[in-house]
């Protein structure tokens, strides 16, 4: 028997379905809005790390004596043959540097400084590679200073010249005017980004100088500080050119640096400050011996030496 | 009218079904990935970490091409790194680690500085809270520099990309680091670093 359902209950399933199908359609138009992305109050974001920078260069706790060397010979591009090591020591730069205080001293020396070489007699100093190598120059070294020098670092004219140019040329405060066609400097007075060759004249110009030798030995000091100013600015910029300076010393400087040491000493280099580091040409004057011009050390060269082994590099 | 009226009802079951559907997703959270996700995520399976490494190298003269050298030091430092991150952020999560793991991947210089300075190399003071970590990516660039036959250094730019899961919810996890690496026997060593973590500026 079938029960004709009355109008007034068809009426309100009708009623019923309308809702829902008003309300599913409000629902649709609410789906259908873009969503919003969840903010702050909705959901707050779970911080699991607060923000934190850090960095670090290695804590090489000690004092750091480099002797570095400029030899005459080893540069076939300049027509001067023979090894690097068995040449004369040209450019003669003491740098001195307490890794604590991140301060340091380069020490320039006259290559005509005249100085007991052990088992040689007084001579040139320049002379002490040519007689033993580097290790009777650093020899000399010890015992005209009293510094015991850890390492040192050798290239020749190529070396310098090839080192300036893979880097892309140092920035160096030109301290005067140079006109030095024996050493082919043509400079002007300022700051100055020196090409290789560039480089390699004002650290040679020394005849047209007042100065003579005790300028150019500054100049080889500033030229140096150049570098590592130049260094740390391109190590700001990009750190991988870390690695490229280390190739180029790889390629160009001989060495006894052990390389974890040098890859240590080159990261901590990026951290010195270059206006910490003096740039002091060792006291010295003018005079001959055996007929031969020469340079002696004045007294206050010891008393330089004797604040340099006592950590004083102010 | 029988068929009607169960048409009707079913028609309605339907339309509330639907409707309570399109409710839910209408009243869903957006989050962005990563986010907080309002319950704690269960640990998924631990992933393999793997770094997706760009190299080139820095040859001397006469030693192998630059292209053969970055191919040859690649596996090593990939390895290394992929270490590193799993140290510092992987097994790092529960905070039961004393770090010595993650110090023991640095150069002795540059240890102590590494110890103080946690919290921007690893979890750090956050990993207590946190119960898994996992990765969405990590990926590294390095420039190896060769001795006469083998790498002896390295500079990697390092990022690190994941989720962390805690008991208030899932957050991001991030780290961006300049690594300098030094060649060992036996792999490599962090001999610097200029590192951060935290939300990506």
């Amino acid at each position: 028997m079938t029960r004709a359902t009355p109008p007034a209950r068809r009426g309100l399933a009708w009623i019923t379905a309308l809702g829902l199908v008003a309300a599913l359609a409000a629902g649709l138009v609410v789906a259908s809005q873009p969503r919003r992305p969840a903010t702050a109050q909705e959901a707050p974001a779970v911080t699991v790390q607060k923000a934190h920078a850090g960095s670090a260069t290695p804590a090489v706790k000690r004092r750091i004596v480099l002797l570095t060397i400029g030899s005459d010979s080893g540069a076939p591009k300049f027509g001067r043959g023979g090894a690097m090591e068995s040449g004369r020591a040209d450019a003669l730069q003491l740098v001195v540097l307490d890794t604590v205080r991140r301060r340091g001293a380069v020490v320039s020396f006259p290559r005509d400084s005249y100085v007991p070489i052990p088992g040689h007699g007084t001579n040139k100093i320049n002379a002490a590679m040519a007689f033993g190598g580097p290790p009777l120059l650093v020899a000399t070294f010890e015992q005209l200073t009293g510094l015991t020098i850890d390492y040192y670092a050798l290239t020749s004219f190529d070396g310098l010249t090839d080192i300036v140019n893979k880097v892309g040329k140092v920035t160096v405060n030109v301290d005067m005017n140079l006109r030095d066609r024996f050493a082919g400097a043509f400079l002007d007075k300022g700051r100055r980004n020196l090409s290789g060759s560039q480089a390699l004249a004002y650290a040679r110009a020394r005849k047209t100088l007042p100065g003579g030798d005790f300028d150019r030995s500054r100049h080889q000091g500033q030229l140096l500080l150049g570098g590592l100013a130049t260094f740390q600015r391109q190590v700001a910029e990009d750190p991988a050119k870390v690695m490229t300076w280390l190739g180029v010393l790889r390629d160009e400087v001989k060495t006894d640096v052990p390389f974890p040491e040098l890859l240590r000493l080159a990261l901590l280099a990026t951290k010195v400050p270059p206006a910490n580091i003096r740039n002091v040409p060792v006291p010295s004057v003018a005079g001959s011996a055996g007929g031969a011009s020469v340079v002696r050390l004045l007294p206050g060269a010891y008393a330089l030496f004797g604040r340099l082994r006592a950590g004083q590099l102010g | 009218m029988a068929p009607h009226n169960r048409s009707g009802r079913r028609l309605a079951g339907a339309l509330l079904a639907l409707l309570l559907a399109a409710g839910c997703t209408s009243g869903g959270r957006s989050e962005p990935p990563g986010q907080a996700t309002g319950t704690t995520a269960a640990p998924g399976p631990a992933q393999p970490l793997h770094v997706r490494l760009v190299a080139t190298a820095q040859v001397p003269p006469g030693g192998p091409s630059a292209r053969r050298a970055a191919q040859q030091a690649a596996p090593g430092l990939e390895r290394f790194l992929g270490r590193y991150l799993t140290v510092a952020f992987v097994d790092a999560a529960g905070g039961e680690a004393r770090w010595d793991g993650l110090l023991g991947l640095f150069d002795q210089p540059v240890r102590a500085a590494a110890r103080k300075q946690l919290d921007a190399l690893s979890l750090g003071a956050a990993a207590p809270g946190v119960s898994a970590v996992r990765p969405h990516q990590a990926s590294a660039r390095a420039v190896v520099l060769y001795g006469s036959r083998r790498p002896a250094a390295a500079t990697v730019r390092l990022a690190f990309d994941a989720t962390a899961d805690t008991a208030q919810g899932s957050g991001q996890v991030h780290l961006r680091s300049v690594l300098q690496l030094l060649a060992t026997g036996d792999g490599w060593r962090i001999a610097a670093f200029d590192s951060r973590t935290g939300p990506p500026k």
